[in-house]
């Protein structure tokens, strides 16, 4: 298969998105790496704390008009802003491969999970009404008012780049909010091509702004006075220590997504074609890296023959699965993100051997990839057996293609394992059972449940919710719940002498 | 060469359809009688393309396998539109028939293994499935004349 065109063609430094205006940063600038070429396809500034000052005035300055701009207006703007990213698909989602690795139909997907958040926004005008009650007292009538609150910052991870800050900008400003997006420094040319669209799309300056960078925007951000909520998505060990504390400290709203080990529960009356399937995509899609990817695999009962038939399929799958550059159709999976995050599955595939796990499947070796790229940010899909919950590689996030398969004697310890887990991000079931299905929907503990779906992403118009240490808040991202985190209440009492 | 992926499929159906586009815009040239139907085909052919992307555009996520797609192989699906100067006319129509054969088998096929893509894509395939059996139709009564 040839390889499609990459849609960045030369280097170029970024620039921030304030006020309306592409703005130099006087930050120091750091390379943006492509994984699977290895070359460098842009220059993102690490910008400073006074640049971050400088977006939150624009935003604070932009907010009063833009709260006065009617709800049916500001979804013109993301009706607007909905066409432009359906006419600039394929390059926004080439840009994702190209930055992040993911396979080409990987980052379609993410683009059209993307532009479903924008066109559930797009129906503001219904989604913000309040709600009323006449003679609440004699001659008292009383109602609510969603009221936008002013200016919010989106933290967005590297590995959705482009759907991520998605999940809460168009409701943010769709409410009347204005927003200040800082994209990962690892990925930010989509969010950039995403802040050029705005522009065409004629928002007003201020309203949407993106500051690229790293922890000094992020500080600020979280300590400004004048920013009224955080959305982010990265690890627990952030969420909890940063974010919660800071949003604490200064009183902010918050939305903290984080962490996950998933467990995927395979019940021996599977249909066992399309569950291998699932459990390609749920692996090792993303290479892994994605809070929804499966990752502890448990299979239910003691037959042996069944357990042994279901893993020499699953492993024979695997085994064939194409890597290579996300860009050339036929591969169906792509490096991970970088060097970095490879070391660090590496040395939790060590740690699975370390602790007694049976590697059945090595992705450090003989890794086949498809054309001519330096193995640097490559690794194949490894696959571990007889792993316990107690090992690292059954209990920690590796955010990488690593299958861990542990066995378990009935739905009850596959249920209780993964609800002894710290986290509850998505956890699903394979079964034909509705009986089995309903018992594991109801007792999990995960904010995320899927029967017989391998990855639970939820729709654009349902939360994108977590549990236990997975998530951080009180409402989630997506949907009626994202609109009512980016307002507030305002109810009204009134009387008429 | 296997495709697998959801992308090398619908590349393959767009190569089908342009493929095949070309060969009856040739046809178009060398038969002025039906020259207006055959540039009828071609044309559908274009829309086809476009009705086939949309389903795909329009459901891909990552929610489903669409990596894992497909276990198509081309080699089942190769089209003969090459027409050697001096072909007899009715051979070209039979060249035809087989040409569209092959593109409803094709689809039809894609249609059943591209089940997890949603119902859009599996209906998308065999909507223009069922269009081009309307083809053959027609094609063969241009035989029997």
């Amino acid at each position: 298969m040839a390889l499609l065109e990459e849609p960045i063609k030369e280097v170029r430094t970024l620039k921030n998105y304030i006020d309306g205006e592409w703005v130099e940063s006087k930050g120091e600038v750091v390379d943006v790496v492509n994984p699977a070429t290895y070359q460098t396809i842009a220059k993102v500034p690490i910008s400073t704390g006074e640049e971050m000052d400088a977006a939150v005035e624009a935003a604070k300055a932009a907010f009063p008009d833009w709260r006065r701009t009617t709800p049916v207006a500001r979804a013109r703007y993301l009706y607007r802003l909905k066409e432009l990213l359906e006419e600039n698909f394929e390059e926004v989602s080439r840009i994702q491969t190209q930055e992040h690795g993911k396979t080409i139909d990987e980052s379609r997907g993410e683009t059209r999970r993307g532009i479903e958040n924008v066109e559930v926004a797009c129906g503001i005008p219904t989604l913000m009404q309040g709600y009323y009650s006449e003679d609440i007292a004699h001659g008292i009538d009383e109602w609510v008012i969603p009221t936008p609150l002013g200016v919010f910052g989106i933290i967005g991870p590297f590995n959705f780049p482009f759907m991520i800050p998605l999940w809460s900008a168009p409701y943010a400003v769709a409410t009347g909010n204005c927003v200040i997006v800082k994209p990962s420094p690892e990925v930010p040319n989509s969010q950039m091509k995403l802040a050029e669209l705005v522009e065409e799309a004629g928002f007003p300056p201020g309203v949407w702004n993106v500051v690229n960078g790293e922890r000094a925007v992020v500080g600020r951000v979280l300590e400004h006075p004048d920013v009224k909520g955080i959305t982010f998505v990265g690890r627990t060990s952030t969420a909890k220590e940063v974010i919660c504390k800071k949003c604490g400290e200064t009183g902010k709203k918050y939305i903290a997504q984080a962490s996950a080990k998933n467990f995927m529960t395979i019940m021996p009356d599977c249909d066992v074609e399309r569950t291998v399937t699932a459990m390609m995509t749920s692996f090792f899609g993303n290479t892994g890296q994605r809070c929804l990817s499966a990752a502890n695999a448990v299979i239910v009962g003691e037959d042996d023959a069944f357990y042994k038939s279901f893993m020499d399929r699953v492993v024979e799958q695997t085994s064939n699965i194409k890597i290579g550059y996300g860009l050339d159709e036929s591969v169906q999976m792509g490096p991970v993100r970088d060097k970095g995050k490879k070391d660090n599955i590496i040395s939790y595939i060590e740690s699975g051997i370390k602790q007694g796990a049976k590697i059945r499947l090595d992705g450090r070796k003989d890794i086949k990839i498809v054309g001519d790229y330096p193995e640097t940010c490559f690794l194949g899909p490894t696959i571990f057996e007889d792993v316990t919950p107690d090992m690292r590689i059954g209990s920690e996030e590796i955010f990488g293609p690593v299958m861990s398969v542990i066995r378990v004697k009935d739905l009850n310890e596959a249920i209780e394992i993964a609800n002894a887990n710290p986290y509850g991000n998505g956890d699903s079931i394979f079964t034909t059972s509705g009986k089995s299905a309903r018992e594991y929907q109801y007792n999990i503990i995960s904010g995320n449940v899927g029967i017989n779906i391998g990855i639970v992403a939820p729709m654009a118009f349902f939360p994108f919710s977590g549990m236990k240490d997975s998530f951080f808040g009180v409402l989630h991202t997506q949907g009626r719940e994202a609109v009512r985190f980016f307002t507030e209440s305002k109810v009204v009492i009134q009387r008429w002498f | 060469m296997i495709l697998h992926t959801a992308s090398e499929g619908i590349t393959f159906a767009r190569k089908l359809e342009n493929d095949s586009a070309e060969f009856y815009e040739n046809l178009a040239q060398r038969n002025a009688e039906d020259a207006e139907i055959f540039l009828s085909f071609a044309g559908e052919n274009k829309k086809n393309v476009v009705q086939v992307e949309r389903a795909y555009y329009g459901v891909i996520t990552d929610a489903i396998e669409g990596c894992f797609a497909f276990n198509i192989d081309p080699d089942d699906y190769t089209l003969k539109t090459a027409v050697p100067d001096g072909t007899d006319y009715a051979d070209i129509l039979k060249q035809a028939v087989e040409i569209e054969k092959t593109i409803i088998n094709f689809y039809t096929d894609a249609a059943e293994q591209s089940r997890s893509l949603m119902a859009d894509v599996p209906r998308a395939f065999t909507m223009v499935a069922r269009k081009r059996g309307n083809r053959l139709e027609k094609l063969g009564s241009f035989l029997k004349r």
